[in-house]
């Protein structure tokens, strides 16, 4: 059971670190993007093909199919700033869902579709805790959630450009009348998380379910961790992520129930608009 | 010396023009006021001018150098300052971070929060938590610190009590003797041109008036007919 629920962690390092990514793009460029994994999983395929057909080593790979991951994502960062920049969020999170159905369609037309032979950049155990064996692959996704998350709230807040950002996702237009450059900021954002996004997605796709369509819709449970934190709260998009991951982990080591697992993500998310709506339900009975 | 002209300058929105042809000189170390009824163009005059919206014909110069389809980034490097209506504060920035944003050096930032004693006390309060009054001091400071050469300002007074704008327009006159060329939008019209040179009165995106502040103030009679629509000449 406990080994269930710690292998769970891998999987909740993963929603955190997406779930962070999808928190910044929600605080900063007003988007709740859809895309998010579905920019690493192109990515990490491309990085996946550089190794099996062009014959890269894996680490030149590896950072080749990052730097397409980021450069993906801050195309789409470019087209939503230059052309949805006065749009509301809602617009612009709708078009997200574009490229995610674009990327997914065009993944199935150059790599196939079936799972990509991945090599694993870490594998084996990291430690063992009371006989429970913890990866390699669950301390770096665990770490690089916290140390996402806290490199985030540290730039957010002690840095000029951290500011000029904020100043950015209140403000749009007075941020450009006093002379911050919106378009290069929000596009800068756009392509650090679809970076982050495919550095996370290439490291954990040898150890999971890694054809198109499943790790894109790695954004369903990210976004219900993001939700925890009401895509403004880092710390709870992590613990969201963490958390969701660990009972994900636990319930599929119950055979009655594993099923459940799969609906888990979409469980949180219900249950967690319901009790933020709450206080509207009540207003509005009054 | 700075100018900033408009010469015929259209701005349209949605089915039609909202102001038509003005033309319009500010020199620097003066202040223009620009009054006239709500829905007159007033706002959509200083936002062609800052970048906001793009005027649909005419021509913005500063120092006879067009504008052209510059961005409001680059409008706003080129020493144009737009304080837009209602409170511009960045609310969960702190007073500091606010004023810091629009200053090249940190030293500027502190001189124009050092304007303001009240900001003073509250200058690592978030700026959403401050008095309507308050809020407009941090924007005034913000355009200090941006070391404008040119200050458009949209009905600062909006929504505060007229004692408490009393108390900012200093500041405003404090620009125009450090040699800003100050555009005022303004609905306390009185006030806005006991400090005015220069005056325009604004009716239905028209130019109505054109002349002297203080000989708009001393005749009534030549502001209502303004209003109204009427050709006044000065």
């Amino acid at each position: 059971m406990l080994q269930g629920a710690l292998s769970g962690l891998a999987a909740g390092g993963v929603y955190a670190i997406i779930a962070v990514c999808l928190t910044l793009m929600s605080r900063l460029v007003r988007v709740v993007n859809f895309s998010q994994a579905a920019t690493g999983m192109f990515g990490s395929y491309v990085a996946v093909w550089m190794v099996s057909h062009a014959g890269l080593p894996i680490w030149l790979a590896t950072i080749a199919g990052i730097l397409v991951g980021g450069l993906l994502s801050g195309i789409i960062g470019w087209i939503i700033a230059t052309w949805l920049s006065e749009a509301d969020t809602t617009t612009r999170s709708a078009v997200t869902v574009g490229p995610l159905l674009l990327l997914i369609s065009l993944s199935f037309i150059l790599f196939g579709n079936k799972p990509q032979p991945f090599q694993p950049l870490l594998a084996g155990p990291a430690f063992t805790v009371s006989g429970v064996v913890i990866s390699q692959v669950t301390v770096a996704m665990v770490l690089l959630a916290i140390v996402v998350a806290v490199v985030s709230k540290v730039v957010l807040s002690r840095t000029t450009v951290g500011t000029q950002l904020r100043a950015l996702s209140e403000r749009p237009t007075t941020a450009e009348l006093i002379g911050i450059p919106a378009k290069p900021l929000g596009v800068a954002v756009w392509a650090i998380t679809g970076i982050i996004s495919t550095i996370v997605i290439v490291i954990v796709a040898p150890s999971q379910s890694n054809d198109a369509i499943a790790l894109s819709m790695l954004i369903v449970p990210a976004a219900a961790a993001a939700l925890l934190g009401a895509f403004r709260r880092l710390d709870l998009a992590v613990i969201g992520g963490l958390v969701l991951g660990v009972i994900q982990g636990f319930v599929a080591q119950i055979d009655q129930v594993s099923f459940v697992r799969y609906f888990l993500p979409f469980l949180f998310i219900v249950g967690l608009l319901l009790w933020n709506q709450r206080k509207a339900v009540w207003d509005a009975a009054r | 010396m700075s100018t900033l002209t408009l010469t015929d300058v259209t701005v349209s929105r949605g089915a039609g023009p909202v102001i038509r042809d003005v033309s319009l000189t500010v020199e620097s170390g003066t202040i223009t006021a620009l009054v006239g009824p709500n829905g007159a163009g007033k706002t959509s005059l200083l936002e062609a001018i800052s970048g906001v919206v793009e005027a649909s014909s005419g021509t913005i110069a500063v120092d006879g150098e067009p504008l052209g389809k510059l961005s409001r980034v680059r409008r706003s490097r080129r020493g144009i300052v737009h304080i837009e209506q209602g409170r511009a504060v960045f609310p969960s920035l702190t007073v500091v971070e606010n004023v810091r944003l629009a200053s090249g050096t940190a030293a500027r930032a502190e001189e124009a929060i050092a304007l303001f004693p009240e900001l003073e006390k509250r200058r690592d309060s978030a700026a959403g938590l401050l008095s309507g009054g308050e809020q407009q001091m941090v924007v005034l400071a913000r355009a200090f610190a941006a070391e404008p050469k040119f200050l458009l300002i949209d009905e600062m007074s909006l929504g505060l009590a007229p004692v408490v704008f009393t108390r900012l327009l200093p500041m405003v006159q404090r620009f125009a003797e450090n040699g800003v060329g100050v555009l005022l939008v303004e609905q306390f019209t009185n006030l806005a041109l006991s400090v005015a040179g220069q005056a325009l009165v604004f009716s239905s995106g028209r130019v109505t008036f054109q002349g002297s502040a203080a000989e708009l103030a001393a005749s009534p009679e030549l502001l209502h007919t303004a209003y109204l629509g009427g050709a006044a000449s000065a």
